[in-house]
């Protein structure tokens, strides 16, 4: 655990989970009716709270994404990335098991890539990063 | 000490996005394209029903329902609800829908089960159960409308399968899709014509 709390491995975690969330955010924020919509798809957020989801969550990701960038409130940045990577993998994986076959809308318009195994096995390996970027070493 | 500064942190990144997301929001977004864009709930459906926009039968033919060669001439002063391309699924009543069904100016689709349509349904309609339509496109696609609107309806009460298949319709193209909420279960008990167990599908 001490070797992976490595400074420098962890504030490069950080940059890579904090480019991938600002992309992801600004991806939504581009079309937000889309990611609304996408939101749907999940059918897990009751239908009055979709577009409320679906308008503040791509900020949530750009704002954590970019404090993580800028080493700002890394650790609270870093946090707030492995919890919504976990929501997400758990979303992608409740949406597998139902067989329910969409676009998973994770990086907004244009990104095509479908609801499945690839996607999961690519939320978890993100998952990993972001909770590596949350460590610190104990002093 | 040390926890607690990162909760506090945890709630202000969260509270800048949501504030942003908000703010942005309110800048302008409301009001694009799309169905998502109001601040409370999106309501799945927007409800047409009985208030459909109707069509007098004297009135110049508009709309495709009008051009329907099946549809019988209706009666005087009667009006066949139109159901237009909205984007979106609408709501229509029973009372609409059985205006529809008496014009023959609409295609059924019941979201539910094989086995449940088999038991009775809207007499002409089409099963094309939920669990498919969302699975399988294809099985979306090969509707064949026919120049009219489509209505999904399914179990009635807070059985919401009905939207979600009309959904996926308009996702493969398919253009003037309805909802009839009150469903099978409605329909039957106003004492409309019910039929069992032909195969269409």
């Amino acid at each position: 655990m001490d070797k992976l709390a490595h400074p420098g491995l962890v504030r490069i975690a950080g940059i890579v989970i904090g480019l991938v969330f600002v992309f992801a955010g600004l991806g939504k924020i581009g079309d937000i009716a889309m990611f609304a919509a996408q939101v749907h798809n999940f059918r897990l957020t009751p239908v009055a709270l979709e577009n409320l989801v679906a308008m503040t969550l791509p900020w949530v990701e750009l704002v954590a994404g970019t404090a993580l960038i800028l080493g700002a409130r890394r650790r609270a940045a870093a946090w707030i990335c492995a919890a919504l990577m976990i929501v997400f993998t758990l979303s992608v994986g409740q949406a597998a098991a139902r067989g329910l076959d969409f676009e998973c809308g994770c990086f907004g318009k244009g990104d095509a890539s479908r609801v499945g195994l690839q996607k999961l096995f690519e939320n978890i390996g993100l998952t990993v990063v972001a909770l590596v970027a949350t460590l610190q070493r104990r002093r | 000490m040390k926890s607690d500064s990162l909760v506090a942190d945890i709630a202000l990144l969260v509270t800048l996005g949501v504030a942003l997301g908000v703010g942005y929001n309110a800048l302008g977004l409301r009001g694009a394209d799309g169905w998502g864009l109001a601040w409370k709930g999106v309501p799945l459906i927007e409800t047409l029903g009985d208030e459909v926009k109707a069509v007098e039968q004297d009135a110049a033919p508009r709309g495709p329902v009008s051009d329907d060669p099946l549809a019988p001439p209706p009666a005087a002063t009667q009006a066949i609800p139109v159901i237009e391309d909205y984007g979106r699924p609408v709501e229509i009543g029973l009372q609409a829908v059985k205006q529809l069904y008496d014009a023959g100016a609409v295609l059924f689709i019941d979201a539910r089960e094989d086995w449940e349509f088999a038991e009775g349904h809207i007499p002409g309609a089409i099963n094309l159960p939920y669990e498919q339509a969302i699975t399988d496109p294809a099985r979306c696609e090969q509707v064949e409308q026919g120049g009219k609107p489509i209505v999904t309806y399914c179990g009635g009460g807070s059985c919401e399968i009905s939207i979600s298949v009309a959904w996926e319709l308009l996702g493969v193209g398919k253009t003037r899709v309805a909802v009839y909420m009150g469903g099978f279960p409605e329909w039957e008990q106003a004492g409309f014509p019910v039929e069992k167990k032909t195969e269409d599908s």
